[in-house]
């Protein structure tokens, strides 16, 4: 009773009592400094700009002093402080690179590394996207089996260290598993074709490749302008579909635009673009041709992908969870199949919870390539400590390795926070 | 005065800085002639420094007086090489490498067993070294002109000559580098046999490529599953994994005969510090002198002779090396002569006739005189 009597009077008091401590900070209360300035050692306002300023010098003092600190002990020790190692000659081989030349400088190792991490992380999130999506909807299907296999799999891999499983994958798998050393290469090919699809070894993977030659430039225009003009074939069928109220065929006519383009364009550009077979070498030592992934390339993203995979599933099926159940209910009343339900219904809008989430895990995955040095694999930091072990700085190495972690990081953060703004619903 | 609280190698720069701050000036005045902030600035400055400088874990003056007073010896070295540095079951450590550590345990401590262990992998014991986190690497470095500039550090006493050399199964019959084209080789990364591996093969135009480890540990399943065809490190080292594989009823190995390069292996401490270095360096010298007069850990107490040269060995002069007059005493007994201690390990190369014999027996084994 009296709370309500007190509640409506409130902000009616309020206003004064603001203007009140508004000024009491500037000007004193009455009987305290009599209509002089407080002391400035009692103003609130002045305390708080001088323990911002304390702070500010104590950080920036510690950091001088850290680094004051390096300076001198690395001079002590007669260690360069400058950059100028990134220009001297690398003078190893990087593993499972040809084409890198020993004499090249530092920087273009560093360059190699940043590119095969960047490799093992793109494979990586694509496995751990697929895979993730799959799994995520898997754990909320209504057949039993289904339901707890994918549980099975996302309870084994969440709990298990990302290290732990790449290793596995490096030695259980390769080392000591079931892959033939390269000269006894199990090989599959077309049924009746000498090419072969896939050569296995616990060494290296042969996979057919694209190589191209000269006018492989105009064709990839080509294909980009179909690329574009089956998008805006899309867009109309897309259109006229609304129109219409008849299906629009969308894939159908995507597809076959860009395949009608594509193939006018290679023949007019006069077949730049082969497929390379991959093919054991004669002394059975290399696999020529194709494209060769090596074990350690394959144990980090296919690790990396599957370890993921289990925390964006549990992201899926949240998300899946959080929309309104109303909306299923909406759909399954309107007589859409199950398929139909997640695809128009439930993940348009389950994916947009998704989205925050799912970024947190693959800058997550792409941190955690470097720990693809325990499988050999030649990422970034794996060649750095190579580096540093060969007389290069370590103080300046690991600066320009935080550097490229946190410029990768932040590249990703950047573009799929501005996919993820884009996507958001408009709400008021 | 504030210099008094570092000394030594600490106080010629704090004195730099001091000349720095009175550029331009003839010559330096004492600072009560001065303006008072012309003071102030140079009491800054200067305990600014002092504050950097001592910042580390170098106080005092020299490493010898911080290992003697702390009482024991943090040594830096391997734990998966057998023969140089191995760890066991029971978390004991012994190997050559291991051996030296407390040899220098007990030429400056007096006690073999002070010593405190702390496995390094081949990347990462320079950096452990260079950042005081050990007070010397005993774990079969090899002395280059890079690591000994560049790096800051100042390499001993060399205790083992090496070179690299290649191995590959036995049943492959392959003998020479040549029969190794296009091969995978596996190599430990961030070594030197990594980069005179890449510079012999590209010299001699021999493809390859590299598979590179962490440690011998992850190597030695790639090797003999395989997925390398040779594999190559220091002779030494190469011929422990021999030893190892076989005795473990592993295939039969074969070394090739070329070994392409040279590798001195030694105790390696930080620059700039040469109290400590002499100290470590005469406690390792003193096993080949040992040798050299015949003396083991068997006969060293009871020596009765009358050889000046041997009786001052044993005390009878103090050389100011900062180390206990029966320092050589206390090594060979505890620890052993350079000959007790190598033939501790069969994993080694036959010590008789190589390399690392004595010189009076044609080998490479040569230490100054004690006196």
């Amino acid at each position: 009773m009296g709370g309500r009597h007190v509640v409506p009077a409130a902000p009616a008091d309020r206003r004064p009592n603001e203007a009140s401590v508004i000024r009491n900070s500037t000007q004193p209360p009455p009987g305290e400094e009599r209509g002089n300035a407080v002391a400035w050692h009692r103003n609130i306002r002045t305390l708080r700009i001088v323990v911002q300023v304390v702070a500010a010098v104590a950080v920036l003092g510690l950091l001088a002093w850290m680094g004051s600190n390096l300076i001198t002990n690395l001079q002590r020790q007669n260690i360069g402080t400058d950059f100028g190692f990134l220009d001297d000659p690398t003078r190893f081989q990087i593993p499972f690179d040809d084409g890198f030349d020993p004499q090249s400088p530092v920087w273009q190792m560093v360059l190699v590394g940043l590119r095969n991490t960047f490799l093992a992380g793109l494979i990586g999130i694509l496995i751990a996207s697929a895979a993730g999506l799959i799994v995520g909807i898997a754990r909320l299907s209504s057949n039993w089996l289904v339901a707890k296999v994918a549980q099975v799999y996302v309870e084994t891999f969440r709990n298990i260290p990302p290290l732990v499983i790449i290793i596995f994958f490096g030695f259980a798998i390769f080392t000591y598993g079931p892959f033939p050393i390269l000269s006894e290469a199990t090989t599959f090919s077309w049924p009746g074709s000498s090419h072969s699809l896939l050569i296995l070894s616990n060494r290296t993977w042969g996979v057919p490749s694209i190589v191209t030659a000269a006018g492989a430039g105009w064709l990839g225009i080509a294909l980009v302008a179909g690329a574009a003009a089956a998008y805006l074939v899309g867009r109309w069928r897309t259109r006229r579909g609304d129109r219409t109220g008849r299906p629009p065929h969308r894939v159908v006519w995507f597809l076959a635009t860009f395949l009608v383009i594509g193939a006018a364009a290679f023949f007019i550009t006069g077949k730049p673009a082969s497929m390379s077979w991959p093919v054991v070498s004669e002394n059975l030592r290399r696999i020529d041709g194709g494209f060769v992934l090596n074990y350690g390339f394959i144990s980090v993203a296919l690790a990396l992908g599957l370890y993921t995979a289990s925390h964006i599933a549990e992201i899926i099926r949240g998300s899946i969870q959080a929309v309104p159940k109303g909306q299923s209910e909406a759909a399954n009343a309107i007589a859409l199949s199950a398929l139909q339900r997640y695809r128009f219904v439930v993940l348009p809008q389950a994916l947009r919870i998704a989205v925050p989430p799912t970024i947190n895990q693959y800058l997550n995955l792409v941190k955690n390539t470097s720990l693809g040095i325990a499988v050999a694999y030649a990422e970034v930091t794996a060649l750095t400590l190579s580096s540093i072990g060969n007389g290069r700085p370590a103080p300046q190495s690991i600066a320009i390795l935080m550097v490229a972690y946190l410029s990768f990081s932040l590249t990703i953060s950047l573009i799929l926070n501005m996919y993820n703004r884009r996507i958001q619903l408009v709400e008021r | 005065m504030p210099t008094e609280i570092c000394k030594n190698r600490l106080m010629p720069l704090t004195l730099d800085v001091y000349r720095d701050a009175h550029i331009g000036a003839p010559e330096v005045s004492p600072p009560g002639r001065r303006g008072l902030v012309r003071r102030l600035l140079v009491l800054g400055l200067v305990i600014g420094l002092l504050a950097t400088a001592c910042g580390g874990d170098d106080e005092g003056d020299s490493l010898l007086k911080t290992v003697v007073d702390r009482g024991n010896l943090i040594c830096g070295v391997n734990d998966v090489l057998p023969g140089f540095g191995v760890v066991d079951d029971a978390g004991s450590y012994s190997g050559f490498d291991v051996d030296m550590c407390r040899v220098i345990a007990a030429g400056v401590l007096g006690d073999a067993n002070a010593v405190e262990f702390v496995p390094l992998t081949a990347e990462t014991r320079l950096t452990a070294l260079q950042s005081g986190e050990i007070d010397v690497l005993s774990r079969n470095t090899t002395w280059t002109a890079t690591r000994d500039g560049q790096e800051g550090l100042t390499f001993l006493f060399t205790t083992y000559y090496d070179g690299q050399g290649m191995m590959v199964p036995a049943s492959t019959g392959y003998t020479t580098l040549e029969d190794l084209a296009d091969a995978n080789i596996c190599v430990l990364a961030g070594t030197t046999t990594e980069l005179n591996l890449t510079a012999v093969f590209n010299a001699r135009g021999i493809p390859f490529n590299p598979q590179v480890f962490g440690d011998n540990t992850q190597l030695r399943p790639a090797y003999e599953s395989g997925q390398c065809e040779a594999w190559t490190s220091d002779a030494s080292q190469i011929g422990s994994a021999k030893y190892t594989i076989e005795s473990e009823g592993g295939a039969e190995q074969y070394i090739m005969t070329e070994i392409f390069s040279k590798e001195p292996l030694g105790p390696v401490v930080v620059d700039g510090d040469s109290a400590w270095a002499q100290a470590v360096e005469w406690s390792i010298m003193a096993t080949v002198q040992a040798w050299e007069f015949g003396l083991d850990s068997s006969n060293i107490a009871s020596y009765s002779g009358n050889d000046p040269n041997i009786q001052n060995f044993l005390g009878g002069i103090d050389p100011k090396l900062g180390l206990p007059a029966d320092f050589a005493v206390k090594i060979v007994q505890q620890v052993g002569n350079y000959q007790e201690i190598y033939n501790r390990y069969p994993e080694l190369a036959p010590l008789d006739g190589s390399v690392n014999d004595l010189w009076t027996n044609g080998g490479l084994m040569y230490v100054p005189p004690y006196r």
